[in-house]
């Protein structure tokens, strides 16, 4: 209880009050630090409340490779978050139009991308383009999921191709990239969005910094691989704090589609 | 009872709530920032703690300070004034965890309140009148035709996603409506990527009327009567007066149960401010607002009732019950407030920092000064520019015009420029006393100066 009545900002060390520091979009008013969200929290914020209709929350990852300790990794993760995966997919209305929406579970294995992930985001992304709905992904990852080798850099083609299919169909891909959204998520889906919205301060890269650093032997310009750095280099559409980031979402649907559905379209065969 | 009060605010309604809480043998602990040092309300207190830096956002605003300061004073309720944390949810919340009272409403009242779409709903659904219009988007122009028809002309056509007049118009009767309806959505696709447009009643030139209520824990919910508040600038209040020159008694009646009514609707139980709308042609008054606080201008309230709506507010608070009932709470007289800032009149009321070489305040019979500020005191720049309320009590209007015009004579206030000599400009003025005068007054009065 105690837990949830206080709560500690990692960057400037300020303690905020629970509920004014949920009424400010989880976000310390003191140095603007983002904090990370979990999925529900995050629909919480996007969704018109009751909208979000969950696909595919039943598929689970296996364990193909025998990796060790993987099975009991996976168990202990669904036991912090209470999810399957450390994606959630689904549709759902933003001001009443309707998207589909893929959040990142960041408390689930750093929301690295094993099979079901890109299967999840690859059915999404194809449902959408079946039923002409424009997709919204809220991103953050550690990349892709050693402990599924070679199957989880598939996914990263698998991912794009189905993107390309969205394309091909006419219908956005909106992506809003939060910290930190990395190695093989930032390598395919993250970075294939028509419209890339980044948080404020959020580290978005393939490989880390220090990996970098180390690399190359030079040291890296201030704000290397930040949200702000990244646009100021064309990587991004815009940097939009936290609590205009469901207005600017909004704008963007808007002029995708001039006014919401009338009648609520049919998700659901 | 004993218990010590601290007071989370500054200025004149700092010393307000502690002068409240002496009286009633309460001890009152201040809060002060670093450009408050000097500053009245921290020599009147107690107790004073300083709670962070000049900006507001690192002292006033920042509650965590402020909640260790009552923590570690062993302060047992927290008065928020107005302004600063007086209307924040979070914070009247943030008390109660703390086992400490906040002297306000309950929580979830003022969440509700605050919120100002629900809060119209709310009060529609309670029966309370709000402006007449279409509760959502226009569908078309034939539905702005029947709505508009239904409601009466003039009617006015806002863009949903609007602002700063653009896809905004006014339509004053039948045959123009089609055309203005199609100019505002063509305006409002353009401005603001959105066509959605909705229709309200237009009101011109209202009078803002606001009924003072008080509530306590026991369901017990009572109102004090009118303030009229039209002499604005801005939506700034410079003037306010008690009784209403313009409500009759039966509107009044009305009123006054109609926001008695709205604040039971969401179970209140402190002192707040039903605000309405009133135009004088037909007599019709329109639910804008309820303020969750006590308001700078409640000294007219107290002036006319003999009431003290402090000490009121910080008793019920304790979950004590009214000590007043509907049929105690009578008007006498007529009161008046001027509101002293340090702003120059001369160059758009542009606010004034600077020391006070001299503030003499003016007396004698039914004048009354709520003032935060002494001479030799610095205004500091961070804050507000109010540095008094100047309230008169007069048998009648007249006697209370001509009372604070007597008492703006006496006033001296030199080192910084006031609105001093705008208040007694304004009470020479044929519209104020006529009583008549509406909220584009003011904006009137100087645009009819510029002419000259």
């Amino acid at each position: 209880m105690l837990a949830k009545l206080f709560v500690k900002c990692q960057q400037c060390g300020t303690t905020h009050f629970y509920s004014f520091f949920k009424h400010a979009y989880f976000v310390c008013s003191r140095c603007g630090h983002h904090f990370r969200l979990d999925a529900p929290t995050w629909l919480k914020q996007l969704c018109d409340r009751g909208s979000f209709q969950e696909l595919d929350g039943n598929l689970k990852s296996l364990d193909p490779l025998g990796f060790p300790k993987y099975e009991s990794k996976l168990a202990q993760a669904t036991q912090q978050t209470g999810a399957n995966e450390a994606v959630m997919t689904g549709v759902g209305e933003i001001d009443g139009y309707p998207a589909a929406m893929a959040v990142m579970e960041p408390n689930f294995i750093m929301a690295s991308m094993g099979s079901v992930v890109g299967e999840k985001i690859t059915r999404l992304v194809e449902y959408a383009a079946l039923n002409k709905l424009p997709v919204l992904m809220v991103i953050s990852s550690g990349g892709a999921r050693m402990q599924e080798g070679i199957l989880s850099l598939m996914q990263m083609a698998k991912t794009a191709a189905a993107i390309r299919r969205l394309h091909e169909s006419r219908m956005p891909l909106i992506t809003v990239l939060t910290d930190p959204t990395t190695g093989g998520v930032t390598a395919s889906f993250a970075m294939l969005g028509d419209i890339s919205i980044a948080e404020a301060g959020a580290l978005i890269g393939f490989a880390g910094p220090r990996v970098i650093q180390q690399t190359i032997g030079q040291k890296l310009p201030e704000g290397f691989q930040r949200a702000e750095f990244l646009l100021e280099h064309g990587m991004l559409d815009i940097v939009v704090p936290r609590k205009n980031l469901k207005k600017t979402i909004v704008t963007i649907l808007k002029i995708h589609r001039s006014r919401p559905y009338t009648r609520r379209p049919q998700y659901f065969n | 009872m004993k218990f010590k009060i601290l007071v989370a605010n500054r200025g004149e309604i700092a010393i307000r709530v502690i002068r409240a809480a002496h009286e009633l043998g309460l001890e009152a602990v201040a809060v002060y920032s670093e450009a408050d040092r000097d500053a009245l309300f921290v020599r009147y207190a107690d107790q004073a703690v300083c709670i962070g830096p000049a900006p507001l956002a690192e002292s006033y605003l920042f509650y965590q300070n402020i909640l260790a300061a009552a923590k570690s004073t062993g302060a047992d309720a927290i008065h928020p004034g107005y302004g600063f944390l007086s209307e924040n949810a979070s914070f009247a919340e943030a008390c109660r965890v703390l086992n400490i009272v906040f002297i306000g409403p309950q929580p979830m009242a003022i969440r509700k309140m605050g919120d100002k779409a629900m809060a119209k709903k709310l009060m529609r659904e309670a029966g309370v009148p709000v402006v007449p219009g279409s509760e959502g988007v226009l569908g078309s122009c034939q539905e702005a035709k029947a709505l508009a028809a239904e409601i009466g002309y003039p009617v006015i056509i806002k863009a949903s996603a609007g602002g700063g007049g653009r896809g905004m118009r006014i339509v004053s009767e039948k045959k123009e409506l089609e055309n203005s309806y199609n100019a505002a959505v063509n305006e409002a696709q353009k401005a603001f990527g959105d066509s959605s447009v909705y229709l309200e009643k237009f009101i011109q030139d209202p009078k803002h009327i606001e009924i003072q209520v008080l509530g306590d824990k026991h369901g017990r919910v009572v109102h004090l009567f009118e303030r009229d508040c039209s002499v604005q600038r801005r939506h700034q209040k410079l003037l306010e007066e008690a009784p209403s020159p313009v409500l009759d008694e039966p509107t009044r009646e009305t009123m006054s149960a109609i926001a008695v009514r709205a604040a039971q609707s969401v179970h209140y139980d402190s002192v707040g401010t039903i605000e309405f709308i009133y135009d004088i042609r037909d007599k019709a008054f329109y639910f804008i607002e309820m303020n969750t606080r006590i308001q700078v201008e409640h000294p007219v309230t107290e002036m006319i009732t003999q009431t003290d709506l402090i000490k009121h507010q910080i008793l019920v608070a304790t979950g004590e019950p009214l000590s007043l009932s509907q049929e105690q709470i009578h008007k006498t007289g007529h009161a008046i407030e001027c509101r002293i800032n340090a702003e120059d009149p001369e160059s758009n009321f542009l606010p004034q920092s600077g020391t006070l070489s001299q503030f003499i305040v003016p007396g004698g019979p039914g004048v009354r000064v709520d003032s935060g500020v002494y001479p030799g005191y610095a205004i500091p720049p961070y804050y507000d520019s109010m540095i008094a309320k100047l309230i008169v009590w007069g048998d009648n209007r007249k006697d209370a015009v001509a009372r604070m015009k007597r008492a703006l004579r006496e006033f001296v206030v030199e080192g910084v420029k006031t609105t001093i000599p705008f208040h007694q400009k304004m009470l020479q003025h044929k519209d104020f006393l006529s009583g008549n005068y509406t909220t584009s007054f003011i904006a009137k009065m100087l645009a009819a100066k510029g002419d000259h």
